[in-house]
C-alpha cells in the first residue's frame, strides 16, 4: 500500500540535488534545450573570438535565456492543453446528465 | 499519500493542489537558474587571475543586478496571487463540514440536513491491521462525496490546532472561539491523510485526520448509517 503511489513515477534524478527533471513536466526539455545552446554558444564564441572565459561566460548565458525560453513555451502550451482537458471533461459531465433536456450543451 | 523519506509534494487531489503544484515547479526552475547563475560566478571569481583595485562604482552592472531580481519577484509574484485569489473565491459549497480540534483528537459535524457528528481518534499502534497506516489511521474518517464543493468550518475547544490535508493543499488553524473557513473539491475518489500542523500538547502528533472522498451514493449510505449508529 505505502509503495503504490511511487510505481506510476519513473525514479527521480534532481539537478543540484532540487529539480526533479524525471517527474517535473517540461523540465528535462527546458534542461536538454539549454545545455545544446550552452554547448553551441559557448563553443561558437570561443571558434569566433578564441576567448575561453568569455566563452565560458557566453555559454552559461546561453543556457539560461533557452532554458528559461523553452520553459515558459512547453509550460504555457501545458496549461493551454489542461484547460482544454478541463473544459472537455466538464462538457461530458454536463452533457451526459443533460442530454435531452434544455440544459443540453450540444442543443443549438 | 506520503511515502518513506519523501521530500516533494503528494499528488494532488484537488485542483487548488494542483495550480499550487504547477506553480511550486515555475518557482523551482527559477530557483534553479540562480543557483547555477550563483554557483557559476562563484567559480569565475575564484578561478580569475584579474585583479582591479581601483574600481570604485559600475553603473551598468549596478542597473542589471537591481531590475534583475525585481523582474524575478514580478514573475513569481503574479502567478502567486493568482493561486491566492483562486482559493478565496466564492463556490457555492453542496456541504457544510464542521471540524473541531480537541486534545487529542478532532470531532466532525454534518448539520446542513440531520445532526450527524461523531468524533476521530487515532488508532493505536497495537490495534492496527496489516495494511494500515501507522500514527495516520482513524477509527471514523470524514467521509465527502467526490467532485462537490465542500466548505469545511474549523474551529477547536480547548487550545490552537491546525486542521491539514497536504494532498487537497489545505491547512487551516483551528482556534478556540473562531470559525475559520475553508473549501475544496476531491478531484478522484481516495482516502486522503493529515496531521494536526498546530503544536497542542502531548499528543499532537496522534491526532491524524483522514478524508474519504467517495461517490454520492456511497455518501448518502454512509451518512445513513452513522446516523442509524449514534
Amino acid at each position: 500500500m505505502a509503495g503504490e503511489g511511487e510505481e506510476g513515477k519513473t525514479k527521480s534524478f534532481k539537478l543540484l540535488g532540487i529539480l526533479d527533471i524525471q517527474n517535473i513536466p517540461c523540465a528535462r526539455g527546458a534542461v536538454l534545450h539549454g545545455s545544446a545552446a550552452s554547448i553551441l554558444v559557448g563553443l561558437g564564441h570561443f571558434l569566433a573570438t578564441s576567448r575561453v572565459k568569455r566563452s565560458f561566460d557566453f555559454g552559461v548565458g546561453g543556457f539560461m535565456l533557452t532554458t528559461l525560453g523553452s520553459w515558459f513555451y512547453c509550460r504555457y502550451n501545458n496549461a493551454k492543453l489542461r484547460m482544454q482537458q478541463k473544459m472537455i471533461k466538464d462538457g461530458l459531465k454536463n452533457k451526459v446528465m443533460y442530454e435531452g433536456t434544455s440544459l443540453d450543451p450540444t442543443r443549438k | 499519500m506520503a511515502h518513506p523519506s519523501q521530500l516533494g509534494f503528494q499528488d494532488a487531489a484537488s485542483p487548488v493542489m494542483e495550480e499550487l503544484l504547477h506553480f511550486h515547479d515555475h518557482t523551482l526552475m527559477i530557483v534553479f537558474l540562480i543557483s547555477t547563475l550563483v554557483l557559476y560566478i562563484i567559480v569565475a571569481m575564484v578561478s580569475t587571475k584579474l585583479t582591479n583595485k581601483y574600481v570604485l562604482d559600475s553603473q551598468e552592472i549596478e542597473i542589471v543586478w537591481t531590475v534583475l531580481p525585481a523582474v524575478i519577484l514580478i514573475l513569481i509574484a503574479l502567478p502567486s496571487l493568482r493561486i491566492l485569489y483562486l482559493m478565496d473565491e466564492i463556490n457555492d459549497p453542496h456541504l457544510t463540514i464542521k471540524a473541531m480540534g480537541h486534545q487529542w483528537y478532532w470531532s466532525y459535524e454534518y448539520t446542513d440536513y440531520e445532526n450527524l457528528g461523531f468524533d476521530s481518534y487515532m488508532i493505536p499502534t497495537q490495534d492496527l491491521t496489516p495494511g494500515q497506516f501507522r500514527l495516520l489511521e482513524t477509527d471514523h474518517r470524514m467521509v465527502v462525496p467526490m467532485e462537490s464543493p465542500i466548505r469545511v468550518l474549523v474551529s477547536a475547544e480547548d487550545v490552537l490546532h491546525a486542521w491539514a490535508v497536504p494532498a487537497l493543499g489545505i491547512k487551516m488553524d483551528a482556534v478556540p472561539g473562531r470559525l475559520n473557513q475553508t473549501a475544496f473539491i476531491t478531484s478522484r475518489p481516495g482516502v486522503y491523510y493529515g496531521q494536526c500542523s498546530e503544536i497542542c500538547g502531548a499528543n499532537h502528533s496522534f491526532m491524524p485526520i483522514v478524508v474519504e472522498a467517495v461517490p454520492l451514493e456511497h455518501f448518502e449510505n454512509w451518512s445513513s448509517l452513522m446516523l442509524e449508529e449514534s
